[in-house]
């Protein structure tokens, strides 16, 4: 079993990131199963909590059972892209989610959040493969930036319509309601940089490779 | 207005009486900061001499500071002032509360809430950015706070944060609490709300706090500085608890618990807390595993993760997994920190056994406390409970059929269930037994608990001002003591414990307290301390002065200021001045340390003035700042001498001394300890002086 999940996400990656490379256009999220994680060095059990993005740079992982609710990333991202602090448009969503996970439901004091099991869910943009976002923006604004790995707005394009926040299956890109443009990650990795329990992480492909070696797979 | 930046530069004032709902300028109140300075000035300003806490015309602030919501770490506090129901005088106090509610009126727009008069009908205050309405509240009185909560995401969205009283603050208990977020409360002022019929205020905000034009950059630097060379763990402890190869020092007294094989056990998978070295900004919020700490070793497997407030990377908030608490009637989830936690251990007289079933009462009462919005007035709920219960007072006071209905066999038994009793009975007002929660001074008034409650030591009692003892004579001697008088509820000041407890060796706390304070007398070997001098003067009133500066800025008072680090290459030396860096990035007015600690000491002195208003007097030294009995006895060693080894005990005239000391560092009268015209015209509060003048309450 644990074989064929560490293979399958082999597979995965290889295929992804040379789909990446080759055809310069972006990548799904993968998600990651615990048998993974585990052999990673991200944990140390058999139950799963995290998600991962594959980006040029790593594997992009958030990890429900780290994330504390500090909402720093939120405050870092648009530190770092905005010059102010603005949690609504920061590429990294996690305050919306403090309270009750991502649905307020009768059964709320034994679901997500705060007000249930105090479980976090950190939501980070999955680079889509074929992103809804760039899909249905009138203006093709969204674009795949080569050398970032990651969708991005135009914004001397963008006209502020919101169209990518509703096509966006998670609402991830935000208009920033001071500017009116489409704010929307760019893999910067200031979330991951700054994250207090490594929650948030960027993991470079050589760690990954390094990992996977040591345990006796190949991947280059 | 537009270029400010740090304040959101606008304030609501909500009159309950008449329904008016208005904006007003914050720059007005710049000289004091924020927050607490802006209660203060408020309260001082506009509530009569004479209003008593529940009077119509008093009024509360809300109000928080330039530091939070934007991003400053540690600075996710809400900062509340009013008269006080607990003290003898209804004295202005402030109440504090962590979670995301001030950080969310920032980015709703708003630096501050002041609520005027009160409502006929219960209503709630509903703020979505600029959008503000009193709204009927009636189908939530008689809620806890979490289903208060719950009703109102229902209205405003899952997104907003919700802060509310509940049935004890409706009620009018004194010791009752406003909460938001589930367990962040703020103790004291619960019943104002409730005298008001102000339910709760709901706030959601989508707008942004602004720093200083073109600056973001300078902050994320001194913000990983922070990350990576200053800040420690829970209390700025600075050394981890158990030996690690990284570290020189190690303190087991030090609440940086993080070690290898430590775990929060209850995660799905479990994380390793393990070495979370200085130098690493990523594992800061494993640093602290406050579980443990709290609650013994049995915690850990307890442990889902470590929550806290808006903006920290220090996590000091349990999180807990009890699925015991099922049995009450409650969802298996608890959590809490401290003193939280505490208090119904000492109700139920458990506390530090590390049992599975001392942390299944602490669960439960924590739990019930919040949720019925309790305030344990720094765990003297509890005493005062164990103290009427030992003295057989109960049997006197309570009716014969209000006595025989409480099941006191369960407290007998340790059985969990009694808090339900204790705790619905105090919150709903029922029979006599609510008055437990009145505070000392009123409880005494009611019940007459006689001389040895108020001198006996352990019962915790500071003086008559009649509030529990917060890190006194046990922690810096003199300096504890004169940290203690200032108020007019506990001392919620932890500058000088914090430094205390950091975990570093006594020879380099002396030496950078010499650095910090002027000598290395000012800082005395524990449980071994020296006469007063004039540096354990200077130590004291920075202790204050930085307390109402984060109170007003509004910082975490638990975690700064940075007196010391984790840093080797520091030689262990913080940055005092970091609350000024931040303010000058913020605000983008360039700030020295010097100029700040100035406005922290305006601040200081306009609470002694709103204090001496409305005391009537300005004899501060004989009717306020009472040292109690207890501290001049050692129970353990009747014998003990003050300024000898292995004793607390306070020498009475070195401790007047030490009043005279610090009262001339602030520029006070020593005869009174009142402010002067000159120090007042000093520090720019010319109308304070005149007003003070009026009242015939200026020392001659």
């Amino acid at each position: 079993m644990f074989e064929r999940e560490v293979e399958d996400f082999l597979e995965k990656l290889r295929t992804r990131r040379e789909f990446l490379k080759v055809s310069g256009k972006g990548v799904a999220g993968i998600t990651v199963t615990a048998s993974v994680l585990n052999l990673l060095g991200c944990s140390n059990s058999d139950v799963g909590s995290a998600t991962a993005v594959v980006t040029p740079k790593g594997i992009l992982i958030s990890d429900q059972s780290r994330c504390v609710g500090c909402q720093r990333c939120e405050m870092v991202c648009t530190l770092t892209n905005d010059g102010k602090v603005h949690p609504l448009i920061s590429r990294v969503k996690v305050s919306r989610n403090f309270n009750y996970g991502t649905e307020l439901t009768s059964d709320y004091r034994n679901k997500d959040g705060y007000f249930g099991n105090f479980l976090m869910t950190p939501e980070t943009c999955q680079q889509c493969e074929e992103p809804k976002c760039a899909e249905v923006c009138p203006k093709e604004a969204i674009t795949l930036d080569e050398k970032l790995g990651a969708w991005t707005v135009d914004e001397s394009a963008c006209i502020g319509c919101g169209a990518c926040t509703e096509a966006c299956p998670w609402n991830m890109p935000t208009i920033d309601p001071e500017d009116k443009k489409s704010t929307k990650c760019i893999l910067c990795g200031a979330c991951a940089d700054n994250c207090i329990t490594g929650a948030l992480k960027i993991m470079p492909w050589e760690e990954v490779a390094a990992a996977f070696k040591r345990k006796g797979y190949r991947f280059s | 207005m537009s270029n400010v930046t740090g304040w959101t530069g606008k304030m609501l004032r909500v009159n309950l009486t008449t329904g008016n709902i208005t904006t007003e300028d914050t720059m007005k109140y710049k000289e004091f900061i924020g927050g607490a300075g802006i209660g203060y000035k408020v309260i001082f300003d506009e509530v009569a001499q004479g209003t008593k806490a529940f009077d119509e015309e008093n009024k509360i602030v809300i109000a928080v500071g330039p530091f939070t919501g934007a991003g400053v770490p540690c600075s996710g506090r809400t900062n509340i002032t009013s008269l006080a129901p607990t003290n003898p005088y209804n004295a202005v106090t402030d109440s504090h509360m962590g979670g995301n509610f001030g950080p969310f009126l920032k980015f709703a727009g708003w630096d501050a809430i002041i609520l005027e008069g009160a409502s006929k009908t219960p209503v709630w205050l509903k703020i979505e950015d600029d959008k503000v309405s009193l709204e009927d509240a009636s189908h939530l009185w008689g809620k806890g706070t979490v289903d208060t909560s719950n009703e109102l995401n229902k209205v405003m969205g899952k997104e907003a944060c919700i802060a509310s009283i509940g049935q004890a603050g409706e009620n009018l208990i004194h010791l009752s609490s406003i909460v938001n977020s589930v367990n962040h409360s703020a103790g004291g002022h619960g019943g104002v709300f409730g005298s008001k019929k102000l339910k709760a205020i709901g706030v959601r905000g989508t707008g942004a706090v602004k720093i200083a034009e073109g600056k973001a950059q300078e902050w994320l630097k001194l913000n990983r500085y922070m990350m990576t060379d200053i800040i420690g763990a829970n209390n700025q402890h600075v050394v981890p608890s158990t030996p690690q190869p990284w570290a020189e020092y190690h303190n087991k007294g030090s609440r940086w618990t993080g070690q290898p094989a430590l775990f929060w056990g209850a995660a799905e998978p479990p994380v390793e807390t393990g070495e979370c070295p200085q130098g690493n900004p990523n594992k800061v919020g494993l640093r602290t595993q406050k579980a443990i700490f709290d609650l013994g070793d049995v915690a850990e497997d307890r442990t889902i993760k470590m929550g806290g407030c808006h903006s920290c990377p220090i996590r000091c908030q349990s999180n807990l997994k009890v699925p015991e608490l099922e049995k009450y009637g409650l969802t298996p989830y608890a959590a809490s920190t401290c003193i939280g936690f505490i208090n119904p251990g000492t109700v139920m007289n458990v506390n530090w056994r590390g049992t599975e079933e001392e942390l299944v009462i602490k669960s439960l009462g924590s739990r019930l406390a919040d949720d019925y919005g309790i305030w344990s007035n720094y765990g003297q709920l509890g005493r005062d409970f164990r103290y009427v219960l030992n003295s057989g007072k109960f049997k006197k006071v309570l009716s014969e059929e209000e006595y025989n209905s409480i099941p006191w066999d369960l407290a007998e038994s340790e059985d969990p269930a009694f808090l339900l009793e204790f705790y619905r009975r105090i919150a709903l007002k029922e029979g006599e037994f609510w008055k437990i929660a009145q505070g000392p001074y009123w409880l005494d008034q009611e019940w007459n608990l006689g001389d040895e409650y108020w001198t006996g030591y352990g019962n915790n009692v500071w003086s008559k001002m009649a509030f529990p003892k917060h890190h006194s004579n046990e922690a810096g001697a003199q300096v504890g003591v004169l940290v203690n008088i200032m108020f007019n509820r506990d001392a919620n000041s932890h500058t000088h414990m914090n430094m205390i407890g950091a975990g570093l060796p006594l020879e380099l706390l002396k030496e950078i307290a010499g650095e910090v304070w002027g000598s290395p007398d000012a800082f005395d070997e524990p449980q071994n301390y020296t006469p007063m001098n004039k540096y354990k003067a200077k130590f004291a009133k920075w202790s204050l002065d930085r307390n109402f500066l984060h109170d007003s800025i509004t910082l975490c008072n638990w975690v700064w200021p940075m007196t010391v680090s984790p840093s080797k290459d520091r030689n262990y030396r913080g940055d005092t001045a970091l609350e000024a860096k931040f303010f000058s990035l913020a605000t983008g007015i360039e700030t020295s340390e010097e100029e700040l600690d100035l406005a922290a000491e305006r601040i200081a002195t306009l609470h002694r003035a709103a204090t001496i208003k409305e005391m009537a007097t300005i004899d501060m030294r004989n009717e306020h700042d009472i040292i109690p009995e207890w501290a001049f006895t050692d129970a353990k060693n009747p014998d003990a001498k003050p300024f000898t080894p292995g004793t607390v005990i306070m020498d009475r005239e070195d401790m007047q001394l030490a009043l005279t000391m610090l009262y001339k560092e602030y520029g006070w009268d020593e005869k009174t300890g009142a402010p002067t015209r000159a120090t007042l015209e000093r520090l720019n509060m010319k109308d304070v002086a005149d007003e003070l003048e009026k009242l015939n309450l200026l020392p001659s």
